[in-house]
């Protein structure tokens, strides 16, 4: 062989060993090629001790080196399989906390995320203030005709009442809106039902209001008017920087201060937009409506959802009214979430047990720890489940912005139920199938016995606790001696059987087996 | 787990190798005949077993020898006890790989 090819064999014998050292995690390769460089040292000694270099001592020494690639393929093997937690946490209970907490954060997130999700949670809950009433005459025709003069409110609100402590009125009024100033030469629209109200309408009667800018509510110097979601989207393209813009509003201009949400306005009265006017300003006009905020003598007074009530008009005229309950109470998501909650958990008997298993009557009695664990599980989980069904429900049923809301309310009730009722379900079985020692899954499925031979012997699966702790006997055929499942403890006898298997419990001192 | 059951014939072989006095990799394949492949991984899984424990050479007895250092390799006291146990299991260990105290009896 040529000292040319004896340079070629050492330089691919060296590159065979940096290849492999390649495999080798990058802690542990200096001192790894070390090693295996100082070996190659003394095998080329060893094979051509004379300097005589053979293909055959080439050949010993190559598969030498090929070596370094088994000996670098079990090191990254073992350093992968340490590194990976997977193993040691499969079927642990921190694996199944981690999965329900990264749900539970996937589900926050996506509601923080979608437009509909944040609409409506910033909405709930969606109810008017309690102790409102609509007043009208008593003997006035139905359809809830207006019949209160701006006289009379502002009558009533300038005089101490025993059953009101606050009015606001409203007047519906067909007005034409143009979009911009009237010094800007604005271009006139067809004309729209506008609401003239008095400027404490919206906060008297609780409703909310969208992309509300509290700084332009205080502007003294315009009107401010809040447009009804179906006028903000059929003129203004839902576009939520309308507001604090100038629209004109029959001879005046008013500045948009918010939108009123969809199916929040309650009263008689169908309008675009509700113009909010200083109670001067309302002194003149039509007949309108007035809503009246009931004191606790009030309320006391009401009878049937409506209170009667005698207004002492001028001259000491008596006039009889009627204060309707305009108090339409609508569940908001969470109402909807904590009715779907009691509905699954009385709908739960019907597709699982709620029973745990044999925790309580089995004969080996655990340590005071080991039961709190064991219950500080069960209640982390239904503490997780919890919020992921509440987070979800709103991802499914507000996510998309087609729903209109009443349909939103019923896909939220619905997927809170279904959610709930098969995460409860959920919940009990994976604990009654959990090794009460370490809390891991119990593995490994076997049936036993055979069917035919049920009422002659135990027949069913029997299942087995990774760490040697237990074993777990569920009857397929529940008997009236063996009705639910049962579990076998071992004794420390058996570990020998799982060495290796890390669980990271200690098993308890057990002595013998308890009796099935 | 009982120690013998643990041990495998290759690993039983290597660790008497290593009480027989061959401490180095390339000594034990050259005593047992066993390939690179299968000596080196296996001295790895027993290190980590904490049967045997590795050492470098100094580099000042290299360096006069004019040669790489070496990484040695010596039993451990619970190696010890696993080949006392494993020859009562392969009764021919000793026999293959005789221990020093033997060959100097």
């Amino acid at each position: 062989m040529t000292p040319k090819s004896q340079w070629a064999f050492r330089l691919f014998h060296l590159a065979l060993l940096r290849g492999a050292s390649l495999l080798v995690p990058a802690r542990q390769r200096a001192e790894w090629l070390r090693e295996w460089d100082a070996e190659l040292w003394h095998v080329q000694r060893a094979c051509a001790p004379s300097r005589c270099i053979t293909w055959a001592a080439e050949r010993e020494v190559t598969a030498f080196c090929l070596g370094a690639f088994q000996d670098a393929g079990s090191l990254a093997r073992h350093w992968r399989q340490r590194d990976m937690p997977g193993p040691a946490l499969r079927g642990s209970p921190a694996q199944c906390i981690l999965l329900l907490a990264a749900l539970l954060a996937a589900s926050y997130v996506m509601a923080h995320l979608l437009p509909g999700v944040r609409a409506e949670r910033s909405l709930s809950p969606r109810h008017v203030s309690p102790g409102l009433v609509l007043i009208q005459y008593e003997y006035s025709d139905d359809g809830a005709p207006a019949t209160i003069s701006p006289g009379q409110y502002r009558a009533w609100k300038g005089r101490k009442q025993q059953y009101f402590d606050g009015f606001a009125f409203y007047r519906v009024t067909e007005e034409s809106v143009g979009q911009g100033a009237v010094s800007a030469g604005a271009h006139e629209k067809a004309g729209w039902r506008v609401a003239r109200a008095s400027s404490n309408l919206f906060a008297l009667l609780g409703l909310p209001v969208q992309f509300a800018v509290p700084d332009l509510k205080d502007d003294g110097n315009m009107l401010g008017v809040i447009l009804s979601e179906d006028a903000w989207k059929r003129d203004f393209g839902a576009n939520p920087h309308v507001v604090g813009s100038v629209i004109r509003v029959g001879s005046q201009d008013a500045r948009i201060v918010g939108v009123a949400p969809e199916d929040s306005w309650g009263l008689p009265g169908n309008v675009g937009a509700w113009l909010l006017q200083p109670d001067s300003e309302i002194a003149s006009g039509g007949a309108g409506y007035v809503v009246g905020r009931l004191t606790s003598a009030g309320k006391a007074a009401m009878w049937a959802q409506c209170v009667r009530i005698t207004a002492y008009g001028p001259g000491y005229s008596e006039d009889d009214l009627l204060g309707f309950s305009i108090e339409t109470w609508r569940p908001g998501s969470w109402g909807i979430y904590q009715f779907a909650i009691l509905l699954a958990l009385l709908s739960l008997p019907a597709i699982t047990s709620v029973s745990l298993g044999d925790y309580s009557v089995c004969s080996h009695k655990h340590s005071w720890s080991r039961q709190l664990c064991r219950w500080s599980f069960l209640s982390a989980k239904i503490s997780l489940l919890l919020p992921i069904v509440y987070f979800a429900s709103l991802d499914l049923a507000y996510g998309h912005s087609g729903f209109a809301p009443a349909r939103a309310m019923y896909i939220q009730l619905i997927c809170s139920f279904s959610l709930c009722l098969f995460g409860f379900r959920w919940v009990l079985q994976d604990q009654r199938q959990r090794c009460p020692v370490c809390l891991r899954t119990v593995t490994n499925p076997a049936e036993v016995g055979q069917p035919s031979r049920t009422f002659l012997a135990w027949n069913g699966t029997e299942l087995m606790c990774t760490g040697g702790h237990t074993l777990l006997h569920v009857p397929a055929l529940p008997t009236s001696w063996f009705s639910t499942q049962r579990w076998l403890y071992l004794d420390p006898s058996w570990e020998f059987l799982f060495a290796g298997s890390g669980t990271g419990m200690e098993s308890e001192a057990i002595s013998g087996f308890s009796s099935p | 787990m009982a120690p013998e059951a643990k041990l495998s014939h290759t690993a039983a072989i290597i660790l008497q190798a290593l009480d027989a006095g061959f401490v180095y990799g390339f000594s034990i394949m050259e005593m047992t005949g066993l390939p690179s492949g299968t000596v080196y991984p296996a001295m790895r899984r027993l290190e980590r077993d904490g049967l045997i424990r590795s050492q470098w050479e100094r580099q000042s007895i290299a360096d006069a020898e004019q040669r790489p250092a070496r990484k040695y390799y010596k039993l451990t006291l619970a190696g010890k006890t696993t080949l006392q146990a494993s020859r009562k299991r392969y009764p021919l260990l000793e026999r293959l790989i005789p221990s020093e105290e033997a060959k100097s009896v």
